[in-house]
Order: structure tokens, then C-alpha cells, then sequence
């Protein structure tokens, strides 16, 4: 239980007071703190309606000349929602954070090339190489076709991972253990191929930059 | 709740504004009538000082001995040793190796929060002499988006030296977007470039039902209409002889020169600029063209920066629902063409460019005292935030863009047996190298209780609150005691610095202040008294004895200096206790929740 700094009510964690609807400086974990279900499907738009309806409640410039304890609570209530709401728009923190939620991190270490990507991934390589060699309208061609191709299996990865957040959704948290185990599994692939395209893609408009410069 | 006041801090004009009737309202000065402050400060040896067009007659005056400051705005929040040769050559300097910079006039040094609190005072009896003598305490102070902390917390002091209370720091184009959103501007994005005398900011606000969100901000603190005049001047002296360089006093003069020729300009196709110097007139006709190609590579930076804070928003410029000029130096066509280029549409302008930040400023000033509930800001935290790592690496913790108020909490332990401190390096910036960002601060964990290497836990919570200035605690996670961090700011006034300088400037007009001072002290304690003996009563379980009797004494204590008239003791007390009762307050907090939850929410960084 907690108790809340304006009314003193004790209650369950909450971002905002059941009793008088002050900020409440409670630790939830981001879903809760978004008053939304565990679930990784989420309406980008009911979302931002919720996080401005929840910030017009808590943040601390509705309590300036409050006490220091609500002004706290307010502080410390709006960090979390701010960190909630931005961490669960994105669908790919959303899915890293999930990972997170079921104490299986997403390691940094996404440097090995992900076996599907490898013939793509080598491809751009050679492409990029021989633009940094000649800056020639062909090579720079071959760069650009790269980037649609990048770019395109960059959707794929994301719808790939709409369907792997479906999945989760349709489940349930109760479902049967080695199914979830795949779950996981999948997610993990998907966001660490999802990382390696984010950075060949930053990579080749790099290149396509520096030779635009040039 | 009293009126909260909304001040633009300029570098090149000041602004005091107030919401009366749900609408901002700039004050003009009672007897010119004008209603920008110029931000100049004259400083006579003996410490005597004159602001504004007084200061600017000074400054023309042939056997002047006061030493008369511009653009001091440029000067905050840096160290001595981070200023560039132009800012160098501009005055005399005592000490270039502290945290602060401190101009030299005879034989008194002046820090820029001191000499800005000048500004900030006149402004203050503006507005007094406005409301008839009505006590001017409280305000928001405008600041550029990418301010850092230093240069964020030196506004802060400057209000403090000035008597005034900050209630709120607010990004220079979230409040003009503020003053546009009253009643101009439809829901949608909208993108502020904000060009002003010294510094340049742009932000792209999605604005929906009221709420102003701010998705990113990007810019430059050391870019402004100065550098317009500096190329002018640049351009102008090209010719002089090695034997004619410029001195103080020409510079200042072809300055003032250039920037007349640069105002003409954004009206008259040319400009003509004749100096007096050592090595003859100079006449010069300086065309359009001429100046937008000096210009031109100064406005591409601004563009550069547009370009980075949307890919930072993730929006295309066609994305963009509305464009807002504001800042002086957005009156130059060049600047006006280039920005509805990059945009693909027509910026707007209606409210004058000079006052609509101050005009902000009061309209937040009306969020602050809930006469505007109807609107809200969420700003975001234009750096990113880390700490110097092994290897000279910066591990970012916040990053840049995020919506303040924002935290995050890490655990730090120990690299070898028996350690008794952790040093910790607060860092502010975008590069990969600890030595390629701006120190911010530096603190010492500890004492740790000896042990082996890596098993004491101690988690520090960093917290950057609405103002964009950073808050560190932390405690022991075995033991749950808090620790005491004390921060030490890389740059900038220490506390007991800004408290002689506050005593020395203390005049008799603040009595009434103090009066007023020791009924708020009284009421913190009467709260933080209340919220405990409550909390007792619910959640005594929660508490040994000796704890019990430490809060106790605590609370005595301040109970016998509340009665009393000693406001500073009041509130030392009330930390006191404050500090006494706050282990008790987060076992409250933390009651219901599972021990697993937190280990998860617990971000491993050390």
C-alpha cells in the first residue's frame, strides 16, 4: 500500500489518489503507469490521449504552490508517465521493454549479422565500396537501389514484428510454456534484426551523404 | 495565488510581461513608454550601475570610466577557460581559470548572473512601478531551448540575486508557441525557429486540446543576430593596416555600425556604414546581396539545425502544420526566404517577434497560478544526460529529446575490496568520448561500508525536473538509507557564493520581504509536522524505536524554533527533519510492492 501525500489515503499503487486525484510518487511498472491492459497491441492514438489526459492531472505545474510532498509526488509521478508513454509509442522499445517486463533483456551485443541478412547485408557492403571507390552515376544508382532494398526488408521486419506482438496478444499470459518460450525467441530475433537494418540503413544514407557532398 | 510574472531574458532586449484577464500583456516603462529593456548594464568602479538606455548613454560618453557589458547572456554558465577570442577581446577579465567568468571593473569583479540580476531588477521595479507599488516576487524566466544546466542554473541565481523567485525556467520557443497557440494556431505540428540576438533554437511542438508537447528541440547557444554584426564588422575592417587593428572602443563603434546597416537592410536595398580610425574613414556601401552573403553561411546553420531536430521528431518538413518566426533577427528577408524553403510553406509572424516569448512567459506564468488550467506544456530535455565510464566512455542515461520531468535510476558499486567512496562524473552532450562532452558534475558516493568488491548496491536516481536542471540522490539497497550526494557543479556560483552576494546586496526595501519569507518557512513546518504525526499513526509498524525517537527529537526541535522568528533555522530544521522521516517515507511508498517488480525496473548500468 500507499499512502498519498495530499489526503493521506491509503491505497494500492497508482499514478494518480482513488480518494482526492493528486499525483501519487508510486513505482509501477510502464503499462500500469499508462493505465493500459499488458498488451502490446496499442491504439497510437487512444495512447496520446491518455498520456495528455493523465499529464493534465499530475504534472508539476498544476502543483506549484503545493507542499513539497505533492510537489514530489507530482515530479516523481510525471517522470514515470513521461517514460511510459515514450517508451510504449515506439513499437520497438515497446517490444524491447517487454522483454524487460519478463526479465529477458535484449543483449547490446547485435554485431553478428543475423543469418537472413547475411547475402543482403554483404551485397550493400560491396555496392557502398565501390561508391567510396568512384562516385560514378552507376555506383551511386547501385547504392540507391540498395537503400529501397534495405529500406523494404526494414518493413518486412516491422510488420514481422506486428504479427509476433498479435501473437502475444492473442495468447494471454497463461498459455502453454514452450509456445511462449518461441515467443520470446521470435522477439528477440526480430529486434535484433530490426537493430541491424536501423544501423546498414543509417550507414548507406551516410554514404549517399558523403557523396552527395562531394 | 498571487500573479506570476513572465520575463523574457534576452540577450539582446528585456521583457517583463503579466496575463490580466486570461490575456499576456507586455509592461512598457512609465515614462518612455517603451516596452523593450535594452540588455546592456553600465558598471562604475565603485560598484554603482545603470541599465538599459541609460547604460547605452554611458557607453558613448568620451571620458567614461564605467565599463559598460552587452550580450552578457553569452557569458552564462561558462567557465573562464571556455571562452572564445571574440568574447575574450570584448572586456577585461579577472581570472580565467575558474568555474565562472568574472568581468573586471576597477578593482570589483562582476559574475554574469550579477550583472543579468541587474537587468532582472529593473525590470522587477518596471512592473512595480506598473501595479502601483504591488510587490513584484514571483516569475517565469524564459531561457533558450538548448541551454544547458550550467547555463540554466545561472538564470536561476540571476533571479535569485534579483529577489525574485523562478517559479519556472521555460524554453524560450515553448513559450512563444504558448503565446501563437491563445488564439492563432489550429491543433497540429507546429515548428518554432527562434532567431534571436545570441543564441538560436528550434522546436517542433505537436499541439492537441490545450497541451503544448514539445517532440524535439535542437540549437545553438552561441548563434545570433551577433554574429550577423560581427561579419559585417569583419568585412568592414577587412582593409585596416596591420598598425590600425582595431581596439576596444573602434570595435564597439563598427558594431554598433554594422548592426544599424543590417537593421536598414531587412527594408532598403543597401546601406551606407562610415567609421571613424586611426588609419582614416571608412565609407562603405554595403548592398542586399552583399550582406546576404556574409550571411548566408550563418543562416545555413541555423538550417542544419532544423534539419537534425526533425529527424529527431521523425516528421518530413511537409509534416510540419504551421511555421512561427520569432527572435529579432527573423526580420532579415534571407532568414524569412531560406526557412519557407525548407519548410515548403509561409512562416508566420503576426505577433511581434521581440515580445512573443516575454508574452509566453506570462501566459505560463497564468498556467503556474491555474488562471490558464485550460493549457499545458510538456517540455523536453534538449541534451543528453550520462556518466564517464570506464575508459573515458559516456554512458548516456537520458537522452536528449526526452519529456522532462524525466528519471532514471542505475545501481554503482564497487571496483574493489574495501572501497569506501564511488566518484561519479556527470556528463552533458551528444559525443561517444567522456572528454567530448561538458562536465556537469561531479559527486562522491559514500561512506560505503567496507566489503567485497561489486556487493554493495547503491542506486542513484538522476532526475531532470520541469526546469531542465538536474536532482541526484541517492541510497544504500541493502539498507535502504539514503545517502547524502553532494553535487559539485563543474561551472557555476557555489551556494554560499550566491548567499554573500545576496547579503551584500540586500537593501532596506527587503524587510517586508523577510516578514514574508519567515510566514513561508512557518508553513512548511506546520506541514511536514501535520503529514508526520499522520503517518505515524497509520504506518507506526514501519518504525524502530530509535527511529521513532530521532523523529521525534527532530520534531521538537523545529516545534520550539517555529514559535520563534529565526526563518533560516526554521528551515534548516524542516530539512532536518525532512531527512530524518525519509527513510520512512519510501518504506511507506514501497509497502505493497514486490520485492521482483523493483529488481526489474532496476537499469544495470555500472
Amino acid at each position: 500500500m500507499i499512502t498519498c501525500p495530499s489526503c493521506m489515503r491509503a491505497q494500492a499503487p497508482a499514478l494518480v489518489c482513488a480518494g482526492c486525484g493528486a499525483p501519487l510518487g508510486a513505482n509501477l511498472d510502464l503499462f500500469a503507469a499508462m493505465n493500459l491492459p499488458r498488451r502490446l497491441t496499442i491504439d497510437a492514438a487512444a495512447m496520446e490521449r491518455a498520456y495528455h489526459d493523465l499529464s493534465r492531472r499530475i504534472h508539476p505545474d498544476r502543483f506549484a504552490a503545493a507542499p513539497a510532498a505533492v510537489r514530489d509526488a507530482s515530479m516523481r509521478a510525471t517522470a514515470l508517465l513521461t517514460r511510459a508513454y515514450r517508451s510504449l509509442r515506439d513499437p520497438i522499445s515497446r517490444g524491447r521493454y517487454w522483454l524487460e517486463l519478463h526479465g529477458r533483456k535484449l543483449g547490446e551485443n547485435n554485431q553478428q549479422v543475423p543469418a537472413e541478412l547475411a547475402a543482403m547485408v554483404f551485397e550493400t557492403q560491396e555496392r557502398l565500396e565501390e561508391l567510396r571507390d568512384s562516385r560514378t552515376p552507376e555506383n551511386l544508382a547501385a547504392a540507391r537501389t540498395r537503400q529501397t532494398e534495405a529500406a523494404r526488408v526494414l518493413a518486412d521486419a516491422k510488420a514481422e514484428l506486428a504479427r509476433n506482438f498479435a501473437a502475444w496478444d492473442g495468447a494471454g499470459e497463461d498459455a502453454d510454456e514452450e509456445r511462449r518460450k518461441a515467443r520470446f525467441t521470435n522477439l528477440k530475433a526480430i529486434l535484433s534484426k530490426i537493430a541491424y537494418l536501423t544501423t546498414l540503413e543509417r550507414d548507406i544514407f551516410r554514404e549517399l551523404e558523403t557523396a552527395r557532398a562531394a | 495565488m498571487d500573479r506570476i510574472f513572465g520575463i523574457d531574458l534576452g540577450t539582446t532586449n528585456s521583457l517583463i510581461a503579466v496575463m490580466e484577464n486570461g490575456e499576456p500583456r507586455v509592461l512598457a516603462d512609465l515614462e518612455t513608454g517603451r516596452t523593450l529593456l535594452p540588455s546592456v548594464v553600465a558598471i562604475a568602479p565603485d560598484g554603482g550601475v545603470a541599465v538599459g538606455d541609460a547604460a547605452i548613454a554611458l557607453e558613448t560618453e568620451a571620458q567614461r570610466s564605467s565599463v559598460v557589458i552587452r550580450s552578457v547572456k553569452r557569458y552564462m554558465g561558462l567557465g573562464g577557460g571556455e571562452l572564445g577570442a571574440e568574447e575574450r577581446r570584448r572586456y577585461q577579465f579577472a581570472d580565467l581559470s575558474g568555474p565562472v567568468v568574472r568581468f573586471k571593473v576597477g578593482d570589483r569583479v562582476h559574475t554574469p548572473p550579477q550583472i543579468s540580476a541587474e537587468i532582472l531588477r529593473a525590470l522587477k521595479r518596471r512592473a512595480e512601478a506598473a501595479f502601483g507599488g504591488e510587490r513584484v516576487e514571483r516569475a517565469v524566466v524564459t531561457v533558450p531551448a538548448y541551454f544547458n544546466d550550467a547555463q540554466r542554473q545561472a538564470t536561476k541565481d540571476a533571479g535569485r540575486l534579483a529577489g525574485l523567485e523562478v517559479v519556472r525556467l521555460v524554453n524560450e520557443p515553448t513559450a512563444a508557441s504558448l503565446a501563437y497557440g491563445l488564439n492563432q494556431l489550429t491543433d497540429g505540428y507546429v515548428a518554432v525557429y527562434d532567431f534571436g540576438g545570441g543564441t538560436f533554437d528550434i522546436s517542433i511542438l505537436n499541439i492537441k486540446g490545450g497541451v503544448f508537447e514539445v517532440i524535439a528541440t535542437n540549437g545553438d547557444t552561441h548563434l545570433g543576430g551577433d554574429d550577423l554584426d560581427q561579419a559585417i564588422v569583419a568585412e568592414v575592417l577587412a582593409g585596416l593596416p596591420e598598425e590600425a587593428r582595431p581596439d576596444r572602443e573602434l570595435w564597439s563603434r563598427a558594431r554598433t555600425a554594422a548592426e544599424a546597416a543590417k537593421q536598414r537592410l531587412t527594408v532598403a536595398e543597401s546601406a551606407e556604414i562610415r567609421l571613424a580610425t586611426g588609419a582614416g574613414v571608412i565609407e562603405r556601401t554595403l548592398s542586399r546581396a552583399d550582406f546576404e552573403r556574409l550571411a548566408a553561411p550563418i543562416v545555413e546553420r541555423t538550417i542544419e539545425c532544423c534539419r537534425r531536430a526533425l529527424a529527431d521528431a521523425q516528421l518530413a518538413p511537409a509534416a510540419i502544420d504551421a511555421v512561427v518566426l520569432v527572435g529579432g533577427s527573423t526580420r532579415s528577408p534571407i532568414v524569412r526566404r531560406r526557412v519557407a524553403e525548407v519548410f515548403g510553406r509561409e512562416p508566420f509572424c503576426t505577433i511581434d517577434p521581440d515580445e512573443v516569448v516575454a508574452l509566453g512567459a506570462a501566459v505560463q506564468g497564468g498556467v503556474l497560478t491555474g488562471a490558464r488550467s485550460d493549457l499545458l506544456l510538456l517540455d523536453v530535455a534538449p541534451l543528453s544526460l550520462g556518466i564517464e565510464t570506464m575508459g573515458g566512455l559516456m554512458e548516456r542515461l537520458i537522452h536528449r529529446n526526452s519529456a522532462i520531468p524525466t528519471s532514471v535510476t542505475g545501481g554503482f558499486t564497487t571496483a574493489v575490496d574495501n572501497q569506501t567512496h564511488v566518484d561519479v562524473h556527470v556528463l552533458q552532450g551528444e559525443r561517444e568520448m567522456a572528454r567530448d562532452c561538458r562536465s556537469l558534475a561531479r559527486f562522491k558516493l559514500g561512506p560505503i561500508e567496507p566489503g567485497p568488491a561489486g556487493i554493495p548496491r547503491i542506486e542513484v536516481t538522476f532526475l531532470i525536473d520541469a526546469n531542465g536542471i538536474l536532482n541526484v540522490t541517492a541510497r544504500d539497497q541493502r539498507t535502504g538509507r539514503e545517502h547524502s550526494v553532494d553535487v559539485k557543479p563543474s561551472y557555476g556560483l557555489s551556494d554560499e557564493e550566491i548567499e554573500r552576494m545576496l547579503e551584500e546586496s540586500i537593501d532596506l526595501g527587503e524587510q517586508d520581504l523577510e516578514e514574508r519569507l519567515l510566514i513561508a518557512a512557518r508553513n512548511d513546518a506546520d506541514q511536514i509536522l501535520a503529514a508526520l504525526a499522520k503517518q505515524l499513526g497509520e504506518y507506526g509498524d514501519l518504525v524502530d524505536a530509535g527511529e521513532r525517537r530521532r523523529m521525534a527529537e527532530a520534531a521538537e526541535r523545529l516545534e520550539t524554533a517555529r514559535s520563534g522568528t529565526d526563518r533560516e533555522l526554521i528551515a534548516r530544521l524542516v530539512e532536518e527533519l525532512n531527512e530524518a522521516s525519509t527513510p520512512f517515507a519510501h518504506r511507506i511508498m514501497d509497502r505493497a510492492i514486490g520485492e521482483a517488480l523493483k529488481r526489474k525496473s532496476v537499469d544495470e548500468f555500472s
